[in-house]
């Protein structure tokens, strides 16, 4: 559907082109922006019909005061729906903290852990693609339903009360004292939640991992540099835009999930109690306050990618252009 | 280190390092695979291995009582199961189809092309990936319904084609393709569909690949599109005939427990093997070696 919209447009502008030419000849600057607005055009559209459209409805039934669902008619404006959230409501600002903590306990174990995990499969082991798909298999499973139902049967806990008889030598563990089989007990249910949510974070690394140039490492070892000193001044800065993404992945996947806390109480006081103003008030708080947390990670992140130096040695050689030395104008993300 | 003779002549060297790493992998591959062991021996548990408290891992007597279950359960109501498969599989297959379509065309254009206002498009595809879908998924309700959409295939297609975050990744991939090529074709008189079609499809098949995976398990697991788009009995994809069964999201009726699990273990299926099939694609390197040589 969309190739054939495509080709009609391309038509159109391939018919007017004479016409324009007898007039004025188009630069080749606009000939080429005219090329790349027909290519995206199917994307905008989309965009605008169901997101953007949606978002500036959502606005105001956040704003709006009166709301007349039957014509889906707003009108007025206040900002009770706002304090509502944050003054009225008990439950609110409990349940956003609670979102909140689970996601800044998960993010930095799932970043390093997936980062590990990707730089072990990149080597030559035995058996690559079976290990590959092992760890994305529980995002295969699904984030939401099928993880739901098998939590509702326990699998957790069932893990846990297998590891407890049989791979784990409590018996000697607790030689040690209690404390030590408490740690070693919350360390294992939480690497089981965070390995469960890092198949996406492990194959995005991969792919990055798999791009680097393998001169790099070669003319790294002659310089006589070890493993750990290429890892960190090699891979590191060489993946640093994989590490930028997965970053802003795993935060608005782990805050926007359906098995958030958060988003489930908004879907019950939105969809089940059919208060839709004062469910998308709270879905703009909470979108406010990630939006608020990828823009630190971009800031932060900004200056870790731009002064690498392999970064802007491999940009030269990769594009060729050996007088690029004085920066050239960046867009917004490069 | 140690030195044997592996078969074929060659020789298998054991270091520490790499006895270490193995071990490592193995342990977090045991962690990470149990819920997939699980759940296929879950589909094949017996009603009274299914309520057994601590919860066994294997299962003891298998039958394949439950997917009869499954038949005879879905059996008494007007809809078969095979149609509920059959609306999942139209919807995403086209969905995967179209996304992969739209947003490469996208991200060529927004990387090289760079039309009058791409960084504003760019800037608010950022934006919309840090968006919850449930905030707009009302008033999206109502554009849906303004299309009259509602209870069709177009209503559950249409809204999951222009999604921020597969343009994003396209992008990411898009970025490395030299523009040296692409000049190159333009001046050999290749017109821009063509080198699209010719020189920037094949070099992005690793990124269309990972998109192909991604989108189809999402879309093959959303639950929420049809739940609201969708009232029609007819019309319901497979998740939510899960839901169905199961009697509900807060608990499980417990007659059908042996029927949902069967139903869970078949919804999980496609999506394993779509990734075994697609998983060496995505794996592969980019073709930006185009330039190295």
């Amino acid at each position: 559907m969309a190739e054939k919209k495509l080709t009609a447009e391309k038509k159109q502008v391939a018919e007017k082109k004479p016409v324009q030419a007898k007039k004025k000849k188009m630069s080749l600057h606009t000939k080429n922006s005219l090329k790349g607005l027909v290519f995206v055009s199917p994307f905008i559209l989309g965009m605008l019909l169901f997101f953007i459209y949606p978002i500036i409805l959502s606005i105001r039934l956040a704003f709006g005061s009166k709301v007349l669902l039957v014509g889906f008619q707003i009108s007025g404006f206040t900002l009770d729906n706002f304090t509502r959230a944050i003054s009225i409501d008990v439950e609110f600002l409990p349940i956003f903290a609670e979102s909140v903590r689970n996601t800044l306990v998960q993010f930095p174990l799932i970043i390093v852990l997936s980062l590990i995990i990707a730089v072990l499969l990149n080597r030559d082991i035995k058996c690559r693609g079976l290990f590959r798909v092992i760890f994305f298999i529980p995002f295969l499973l699904g984030t939401g339903n099928v993880m739901q139902q098998l939590l509702n049967q326990g699998v957790d806990r069932a893990v846990l009360n297998i590891m407890d008889g049989k791979l784990i030598p409590y018996n000697v563990l607790s030689y040690f004292g209690t404390t030590i089989v408490d740690v070693v007990q919350t360390v294992l249910s939480v690497l089981v939640t965070v390995l469960w949510g890092c198949g996406v974070q492990i194959l995005l690394f991969l792919s990055g991992l798999q791009s680097i140039s393998g001169s790099l490492y070669e003319a790294a070892r002659i310089d006589g540099a070890t493993e750990w000193e290429i890892f960190w001044k090699v891979t590191v800065p060489m993946i640093a835009p994989m590490i930028l993404l997965n970053m802003v992945y795993t935060v608005v996947d782990s805050l926007a999930s359906i098995t958030n806390p958060l988003l489930e109480y908004m879907k019950q006081k939105g969809y089940t109690e059919a208060q839709y103003a004062y469910g998308s008030a709270m879905g703009w708080m909470y979108f406010a306050f990630i939006g608020l947390l990828v823009a630190i990670i971009f800031v932060v992140m900004k200056g870790f990618i731009h002064t690498s130096e392999v970064e802007e040695v491999k940009k030269r050689e990769h594009k060729h252009k050996v007088f690029t030395i004085e920066r050239a104008p960046r867009r917004t993300f490069d | 280190m140690l030195k044997i003779k592996w078969f074929r002549g060659q020789w298998l060297h054991i270091t520490f390092a790499r006895v270490a790493l193995y071990v490592v992998m193995i342990v977090m591959v045991c962690f990470t695979a149990l819920p997939l062991v699980y759940l296929i021996s879950t589909a094949f548990k017996p009603l009274d291995e299914l309520f057994l408290y601590p919860p066994r891992f294997f299962v003891q007597n298998p039958t394949t009582k439950n997917f009869s279950d499954l038949v005879v359960s879905l059996g008494s109501s007007t809809v078969p199961f095979t149609r509920y498969a059959f609306n999942s599989l139209v919807n995403t297959i086209t969905i995967v189809i179209c996304t992969v379509i739209v947003s490469s065309m996208g991200a060529y254009s927004l990387v090289k092309l760079k039309p009058p206002g791409g960084v504003f498009l760019f800037n608010l595809i950022l934006v919309a990936l840090m968006f919850s879908p449930h905030v707009t998924k009302i008033p999206s309700y109502m554009v849906v319904n303004g299309l009259g959409l509602i209870n069709t295939y177009g209503a559950l297609i249409l809204p999951n084609i222009a999604v921020a975050y597969n343009i994003f990744l396209i992008k990411q991939f898009m970025e490395q393709y030299p523009t040296e090529l692409l000049e190159a074709a333009r001046i050999d008189g290749a017109g821009e569909f063509r080198i699209f079609i010719q020189m920037v499809m094949p070099a992005l098949k690793p990124a269309t690949a990972t998109l192909t995976v991604f989108s189809f398990v999402n879309n093959w697991n959303d639950y929420f599109s049809p739940l609201i788009y969708v009232t029609s009995q007819a019309m319901k994809t497979l998740p939510l005939a899960l839901q169905t069964i199961g009697g509900g999201a807060a608990g499980m009726s417990v007659g059908r427990a042996g029927a949902v699990a069967a139903a869970t273990f078949l919804m999980t299926a496609p999506t394993v093997i779509i990734f075994v099939i697609k998983q060496g694609q995505v794996m592969e390197t980019m073709t930006y070696s185009g330039i190295k040589g």
